[in-house]
């Protein structure tokens, strides 16, 4: 081949060597837009909704007491926040109920509640005369019992707790001692049942249920202002994130599995209190922050806590639990001092996905109810 | 194929004997050295518990070490990308026009080797060159990173080899440049040129809504359609070193694409070079 | 002229360098013919800018011609195979200044796609005079070793062609001696030698076919002797004393010098007739030699007569 057609050669190479890498470029790279590289946000302070929600829910008016010379302390106007146990070394974590319905985990949770059809939910709502979807705003669990909070105007309580024995108490509670309740089946037949729980209603806006009736009566007075003067569990400024509140030391390592009995142990001697948020927005995020009295014992336990998260990664990963081992990617301990924050998050898909089964279920049911 | 080795062993061995080269590794030798020496990092049974640079504690959360070393490995890799390319632009840029000088470019055409093996070996041989500057540097990193967090990762030397494969459709086309204009500096700003429309094209979904829709916007998108998503191999290196998903959806396809690419320009400094006189 | 093929054929040989933006062009060959038989040793002579390099190069492949065909050894010299059997040294030949001579020569030899035999390549250094130099980098070498171990650089393979470009530009008188007597060497050998050189005495001692390029043209090609053939005029030179009009009587004509005759004479016979009657007036005869032209009168007058 002569010079001149060599040359032409190279030219028509080249020319489809350049269609060729196009190609493959465009199809190696995708057009579709970038995937976002999941991002998790933490809770770890207050945002303004959540700011927001915090002064709608200062709705209780306390008499103002003139005491010259002393100074008042600040009593949470929160109805929820007041009732709440006070001191150090309590446990109380509240669950923002009505926030995580309307969350992303909240509506993959309704599809797990909703398997049957709906049809639980139903009858817990013609029972109680309460929607939990519409009319339930916070559920509290203390170390004595639990609280909701949220709208029971059309509560039953007369009809479900009528035949305990009950007393007014305060300003605007009712409560009911321990004892028999009747309770109707769906067939229309009834049941009797005996609680061992006080419970109390307060203004149609609050439900506790204590172990006492002296207890739920000590609730109704921190409400009302009667209570201690120490401030309550969790305060205003804490109340970020759709689940959040304090852990008692005793609780938390309660909490841990058996084979990780020797880091419980060392969270008792060392911990004081751990603060905890998770935030449901997106996915699934939790802040907590371990408070101890030694810095140095504090910093110990941290690196500890890092280490095991890490090597849990580790065996998730040579076990091939790649989704435990993703949501141990975001685990991390970060030391401040005398507290250090322990960090965990699980991307939602990773709880879509093994909560798909509730969705398809729940299809299949009112499909079949149709 | 022997006489485009033949023409490879002769730039690699013009190559080593530049001061710039020896000059060059011994900065990676002294990068990795102060490295080695001044990072102390404690790892607690695989966590990150503490890092120190020069004695200074670094703010560092306690989390896995893989996930820690995450954003380290991933500068790691985008330096060794982007910088190696940058630095392989500057101090290869003289050896295509230096190999056609007069006096070296009549004496090596008149011995029996094709035109195009000339070329072909240069390319080989500066892409030997390119290769063991990059397997010298980043296996330099894995083994500092390994040795002092116990965390071994072919990370870095994977995102080294992607930038290769980067730098040869760059150095491809300053092959091209230097067979129409013998000049280095021309043939280093045609390697720049084609970096920086490198890393527009791997941007160009991102970049194509700021062009005004119609002529501009498609000239645009044919234009980037064609050169080496340089970037989008970047993103990939950081990924590939960072062990976190691949945002390309071949990086195998990517990565053959970038390549053909500089066979094709390639091919063009063939067609030039065939025709030209010297 | 031997019956074998020419070892280079050239006709109508054009070459037009064109410039970008630039109309036209510049013609370097103008329709060259050319002829090198194989086994002589050839010299191209002109002035500059005549296109002796383009020539060169077009023979070697490095330059592509516009028009007109070139045949070296039998083949395009475009082919590879061709060019392995031909050895060229460069006008200014650029060598690796890092690198030793051994370094260089195996280079070559590989590139040549020969076996790298160290000692072969000693022996060629040898040859050149660059025994001595082996182990020392050819940065350091003078423009005269250099020149040297371009020219072993050529002689790798042991070519049937040798084209060289000014092979002993920089080399000293004794060097050049060298250099002469290897190419030589070579000529005898059965090698075909090509030689451009501005050293027109160069080319006289080694070549025995002459072309002289002009205008991108040959303006002349022979044999030395025939180009620098004098014709029938002779000169003599008689020792003091001798009867000047003895002596013009007899067909001699005084010179410039003392002593200093000329004479025409068609044929031996002539002369020896006219020396017999210039005896015979008394005068004696110290010397006597053809009144030929040197290389450099053949070429002043044939480019001259060109223009």
């Amino acid at each position: 081949m002569d010079n001149r057609g060599r040359r032409r050669v190279w030219l028509v190479v080249a020319a489809m060597l350049f269609v060729v890498a196009a190609v493959l470029m465009f199809t190696g790279q995708g057009e579709a837009p970038a995937m976002e590289t999941p991002k998790v946000e933490f809770p770890r302070r207050m945002r303004a909704p959540e700011r927001a929600r915090a002064e709608r829910r200062r709705t209780q008016v306390l008499p103002v007491q003139v005491d010259a010379g002393t100074q008042e302390r600040a009593r949470p106007r929160d109805p929820v926040l007041a009732a709440l146990p006070r001191g150090e070394g309590k446990t109380a974590v509240v669950i923002e109920a009505n926030a995580l319905r309307h969350s992303p985990i909240g509506e993959l949770l309704l599809d797990c509640l909703m398997r049957d059809g709906g049809k639980r939910l139903e009858e817990l709502r013609n029972l109680s005369g309460v929607d939990p979807l519409q009319d339930l705003d916070r559920l509290v669990i203390t170390d004595d019992g639990m609280m909701l909070s949220g709208n029971f105007g059309n509560a039953k309580f007369k009809e479900l707790l009528g035949e305990r024995v009950s007393m007014d108490y305060g300003e605007g509670a009712r409560v009911y001692e321990p004892g028999d309740m009747t309770v109707t089946r769906p067939d229309g037949s009834t049941a009797r049942r005996r609680s061992e729980a006080a419970v109390a209603t307060w203004n149609n806006e609050l439900l506790v249920i204590g172990k006492s009736p002296d207890e739920v009566k000590a609730v109704v007075d921190r409400v009302e202002g009667r209570g201690p003067d120490e401030p309550p569990a969790i305060s205003e400024g804490s109340t970020y994130g759709e689940m959040y509140g304090v852990l008692s030391v005793d609780q938390l390592a309660r909490l841990l599995p058996k084979e990780q009995a020797e880091l419980a142990e060392r969270i008792r001697q060392v911990a004081q209190n751990v603060e905890l948020h998770v935030d449901a927005s997106g996915d699934v995020a939790m802040v907590a922050e371990v408070r101890g009295a030694n810095g140095d014992e504090v910093t110990d336990l941290g690196k500890t806590l890092g280490a095991a998260l890490s090597m849990a990664r580790i065996k998730a990963q040579a076990e091939g639990e790649k989704d435990l081992a993703q949501l141990l990617d975001f685990a991390r301990v970060q030391p401040d001092g005398t507290s250090f924050k322990l960090e965990m998050a699980v991307p939602l898909d990773v709880i879509q996905k093994r909560l798909a089964f509730c969705k398809e279920e729940r299809s299949a049911a009112e499909a079949a109810e149709r | 194929m022997k006489p485009v080795l033949g023409i490879a062993g002769y730039v690699l061995r013009e190559a080593m004997s530049r001061k710039f080269i020896l000059a060059f590794m011994v900065g990676i030798t002294l990068v990795l050295t102060v490295v080695a020496l001044s990072l102390r990092i404690e790892v607690v049974d695989g966590a990150l518990a503490a890092s120190r640079l020069f004695g200074e504690e670094l703010r560092n959360s306690i989390r896995s070490v893989d996930v820690a070393l995450r954003p380290v490995y991933q500068a790691a890799a985008f330096l060794v990308f982007y910088g190696g390319i940058l630095f392989g632009i500057v101090a290869c840029s003289d050896f295509a026009p230096s190999l056609m000088s007069p006096g070296r470019i009549e004496h090596l055409l008149a011995l029996p080797i094709q035109r195009w093996h000339l070329l072909a070996g240069t390319f080989l041989g500066v892409m030997v060159l390119a290769l063991g500057g990059t397997l010298y540097g980043t296996t330099g990193l894995v083994l500092i990173f390994g040795v002092k967090a116990g965390y071994w990762t072919a990370g870095p030397l994977i995102a080294g080899l992607l930038a290769c494969v980067g730098f040869a459709a760059v150095y491809a086309v300053m092959l091209t440049a230097a067979t129409l204009v013998r000049s280095a500096a021309l043939c280093a700003a045609s390697g720049f040129v084609f970096l920086v429309g490198g890393i527009i094209a791997g941007y160009r979904q991102q970049l194509t809504p700021f062009f005004e829709e119609g002529l501009g916007r498609e000239a645009f998108r044919a234009v980037t359609l064609v050169l080496p998503r340089l970037s989008a191999l970047a993103m990939a290196a950081g990924d590939i070193a960072a062990s976190t998903p691949l945002e390309v959806h071949s990086l195998g396809m990517l990565l053959l694409g970038v390549l053909v690419f500089g066979f094709g320009a390639l091919a063009v400094g063939f067609w030039r070079f065939e025709g030209k006189d010297y | 002229m031997t019956s074998q093929a020419p070892a280079i054929e050239v006709r109508g040989l054009r070459k037009t360098y064109h410039r970008a933006f630039r109309k036209g062009g510049t013609e370097a060959l103008r329709g060259m013919d050319l002829t090198v038989p194989e086994g002589s040793a050839f010299g191209l002579i002109g002035p500059n800018g005549a296109g002796k390099t383009t020539f060169i190069k077009s023979i070697l492949g490095i330059v592509q011609p516009t028009e007109g065909a070139i045949r070296v050894l039998g083949g395009s010299p475009e082919d590879p195979r061709i060019r392995a059997r031909i050895g060229y040294l460069p006008e200014r030949l650029h060598l690796p200044g890092t690198w030793t001579a051994p370094a260089f020569l195996a280079t070559v030899t590989r590139l040549k796609g020969l076996p790298v035999d160290p000692a072969v390549n000693l022996r060629l250094l040898e040859r050149v005079g660059l025994s001595d130099a082996v182990g020392r980098r050819i940065g350091g070498y003078s423009k005269g070793m250099r020149q040297r171990l371009g020219l072993a650089a050529a002689l790798v393979g042991t070519p049937s062609l040798l084209v060289l470009d000014e092979p002993t530009d920089g080399i000293d008188p004794m060097g050049r001696m060298e250099v002469r007597r290897i190419l030589q060497e070579e000529v005898r050998r059965g090698t075909t030698l090509f030689l451009n050189s501005h050293l027109l005495a160069e080319t006289e001692r080694v070549c025995d076919r002459v072309a002289i390029l002009a205008g991108g043209r040959v303006v002349r090609e022979g044999r030395l002797e025939d180009l620098a053939r004098g014709g029938v005029r002779w000169l003599v030179r008689f020792a003091p004393g001798a009867n000047t009009e003895a002596l013009a009587a007899a067909g001699f004509l005084r010179g410039a010098a003392e002593g200093q005759y000329a004479v025409e004479a068609e044929d031996p016979a002539a002369l020896n007739g006219a020396l017999d009657r210039a005896r015979a007036a008394g005068a004696l005869m110290v010397e006597l030699r053809r009144d030929g032209t040197d290389l450099e009168s053949v070429l002043m007058g044939t480019v001259e007569a060109a223009a």
